[in-house]
């Protein structure tokens, strides 16, 4: 039962185990990714490169990555800000 | 968002050949179309054998209970599985492979298969030659016919270095590109012969065919020591297995 739920949530794409997202890697930088939830994909602030989670299978092919615009990574700058003030 | 495009290298720079050459999207695209077919046709063309080498490229990973291990160019997961066993529920390992194709068997038959230390395992696609881990990470590592088909040896062998912890070891099993004229008139003759007539049927002669150019093009065992010396490990040493058709790298960081 434990195994069908977390191949099921796996399936879902609802993301990748935090375990594994503590180990892995930019494999461009080597620098630390930051999960994101929707779309399901891993952050690479370092380049500012989203690599993508399909199926809860990280895709850390570099040619996987894609470029953020100045948009995306602005919202997070701005999402980090408002969790700052509010503390 | 603009897609990440980098130029894929061809093939190592010292050489051009008569046939072909083959970038790693080609590769890629390759081991995509024989997923589906590619456990069968090991076990066919190998009458099990397969089985047993893996075997002893796990134990001559060094991998044991509650260690941190890497499967490169893990395809539809056989060495993973034997690392899993290795590792148990304490211990981690992550296959990784750059065909989606693969990867989706890999992880189909994790769930189909009924032993519970497989949760040990995690699927992740990547390229071995940018590996998305940090330095002195994994306590063994293990590559099944993986290192003959990635494009860049070398770069393959220091990002293995690289990720290993010290002291730890690395057990590349592959074929063997053998010396002796017997041996090597033997292998090229059971490829065309059997390899390739068995893949015809399957519809992947053209695939299977590709085997003959890569070990062709791959390194001797020799060669094969030195690529690892050069890259950084400490030890070194190929292994003859399988009557001479099949070699095990083990070096040691």
């Amino acid at each position: 039962m434990v195994r069908l739920s977390k191949w099921l949530l796996k399936e879902a794409g609802t993301g990748v185990n935090k375990t594994l997202s503590d180990i892995l890697v930019c494999p461009l930088s080597k620098q630390a990714l930051r999960v994101c939830e929707e779309p399901p994909s891993l952050i690479s602030d370092s380049i500012g490169v989203s690599f993508p989670i399909k199926d809860g299978i990280p895709c850390l092919v570099p040619t996987d990555g894609k470029i953020l615009d100045t948009d995306d990574t602005m919202k997070h700058d701005n999402a980090a800000d408002d969790s700052a003030n509010n503390k | 968002m603009r897609s990440l495009q980098f130029s894929v290298p061809l093939l190592p720079t010292s050489r051009f050949k008569r046939h072909s050459v083959r970038c790693a999207s080609d590769r890629q695209q390759l081991f995509n179309r024989i997923a589906p077919v590619y456990d069968n046709l090991n076990d066919l063309l190998s009458l099990g054998q397969h089985r047993i080498w893996k075997r002893m490229a796990v134990s001559w990973s060094g991998a044991k209970t509650g260690d941190s291990l890497l499967d490169l160019c893990c395809g539809s997961g056989d060495l993973t599985f034997l690392m899993s066993e290795k590792a148990g529920a304490d211990g981690k390992v992550i296959g990784l492979d750059f065909s989606k194709e693969q990867l989706s068997i890999a992880s189909s038959r994790q769930y189909l298969l009924s032993k519970a230390c497989y949760n040990n395992i995690e699927w992740v696609e990547g390229d071995a030659l940018d590996l998305p881990f940090s330095n002195g990470y994994f306590d063994a590592i293990t590559m099944g016919y993986g290192l003959r088909n990635v494009v860049d040896k070398r770069r393959a062998m220091q990002e293995m270095f690289r990720v290993l912890k010290p002291g730890s070891r690395v057990s590349i099993l592959d074929f063997n590109k053998s010396m002796q004229p017997f041996t090597a008139l033997f292998q090229e003759w059971m490829i065309d012969n059997v390899v390739v007539p068995t893949a015809t049927v399957y519809g992947l002669a053209k695939e299977y065919q590709y085997l003959k150019t890569s070990i062709d093009e791959f390194l001797t065992g020799k060669e094969l020591e030195k690529l690892a010396l050069d890259a950084g490990f400490s030890y070194a040493r190929h292994y003859e297995i399988g009557g001479g058709l099949m070699g095990n790298l083990v070096a040691a960081r």
